[in-house]
């Protein structure tokens, strides 16, 4: 999608941005190779790129692992109905698995979804009834939403 | 090629983010002792192999205004699964499509796609494209009221790095 200019974000900084989400270049000195692209200096793209990640608007700069290739071989989504006074301590409990990778609440009557990514089914099934059990939510109010197959992940911006 | 233990650390060291400075990788060579040269040959060949999917920057969405985010779940006939999976990845506005599991009873919609936006008005508009040019009627979406997690899901853990034979168990092969 495309991003306009949201008063936080200048034309350099968005063509900062879509260099560095388009193709980080693996080397020594990779700011360099992304502003000698923009046509800026090295130290301004380093000054951008810090301002922007402290405020907050990135995230990271590197890698997205594939699971299956790091041994993650069993993942599902899940969706939980919780009653509404104790989301925050479910939200606590669920966000201290670091086999979780996405946790959001929706409106839905299934309020509170995310995913999870272990090591094996054993191991998945583990942190999974944990879960449950600690939250308190019965095995009714559980969805375990197994993907079958995968059409498509690809989270990009277009931002100039 | 199958993954060895320095892979596995470089990737634990890099996968939360690289420093932003002149030469990040030397940074990160330093803390593991070894060379700039080998850590970015590694990667280099990590990326190749498509361990890494993808190495950029991830920008935080909400913080640029785009706050409707929505999963649409979709009830597809089992027979056009496949046809409408690829029709939907299709659009630049999807960014995830899956075909998931259904539940007997509960839960009968078995296609999901994510679409983000600045607006769910604009959201809402996308969803309405899809179901029109799909003719599929029946789904429901479903916009994030509040994220509490959100990462990348390969993640490496110091414990994957224990032992050798753990090592190779894990992440030999495919």
């Amino acid at each position: 999608m495309r991003l306009k200019a949201t008063g936080r974000l200048d034309l350099m900084d968005r063509r900062l941005l879509q260099e560095a989400q388009d193709g980080f270049p693996l080397t020594l000195r990779p700011y360099a190779s992304i502003a000698k692209k923009l046509g800026v200096s090295e130290t301004e793209v380093l000054e951008r790129l810090n301002r922007l990640h402290q405020k907050g608007i990135i995230r990271k700069i590197g890698p997205a692992l594939n699971p299956g290739r790091v041994g993650l071989r069993a993942s599902t989504l899940v969706a939980m109905k919780v009653p509404g006074n104790r989301m925050r301590k479910v939200a606590k409990l669920v966000s201290r698995y670091e086999e979780v990778s996405h946790c959001y609440q929706r409106d839905n009557e299934y309020n509170f979804w995310f995913t999870v990514a272990a090591h094996d089914e054993v191991e998945l099934e583990k942190v999974l009834e944990e879960i449950r059990l600690g939250a308190s939510i019965a095995e009714d109010d559980v969805l375990d939403l197994r993907a079958t197959k995968m059409f498509k992940v690809d989270v990009r911006f277009q931002l100039v | 090629m199958a993954m060895d233990n320095l892979d596995m650390k470089i990737l634990l060291a890099v996968q939360d983010g690289i420093p932003i400075v002149r030469e990040p990788f030397s940074t990160i060579a330093k803390q593991l002792g070894l060379k700039p040269e080998e850590v970015v040959k590694r990667l280099q060949r990590l990326r190749e192999e498509k361990v890494i999917r993808k190495f950029e920057v991830f920008i935080r969405k909400r913080k640029v205004g785009i706050t409707a985010n929505a999963m649409v779940v979709w009830m597809v006939p089992s027979n056009r699964t496949q046809e409408v999976g690829e029709f939907f990845a299709g659009f630049k506005e999807v960014t995830h499509c899956y075909e998931r599991r259904t539940v007997p009873d509960k839960w009968r919609y078995n296609l999901y796609t994510v679409i983000h936006g600045f607006k769910r008005k604009t959201v809402k508009e996308v969803v309405k494209r899809l179901s029109d040019a799909s003719q599929v009627e029946d789904y429901l979406i479903l916009f994030s009221v509040k994220e509490f997690v959100r990462r990348s899901s390969g993640r490496v853990r110091p414990e994957d790095l224990r032992t050798p034979r753990t090592n190779g168990r894990l992440l030999s092969g495919t």
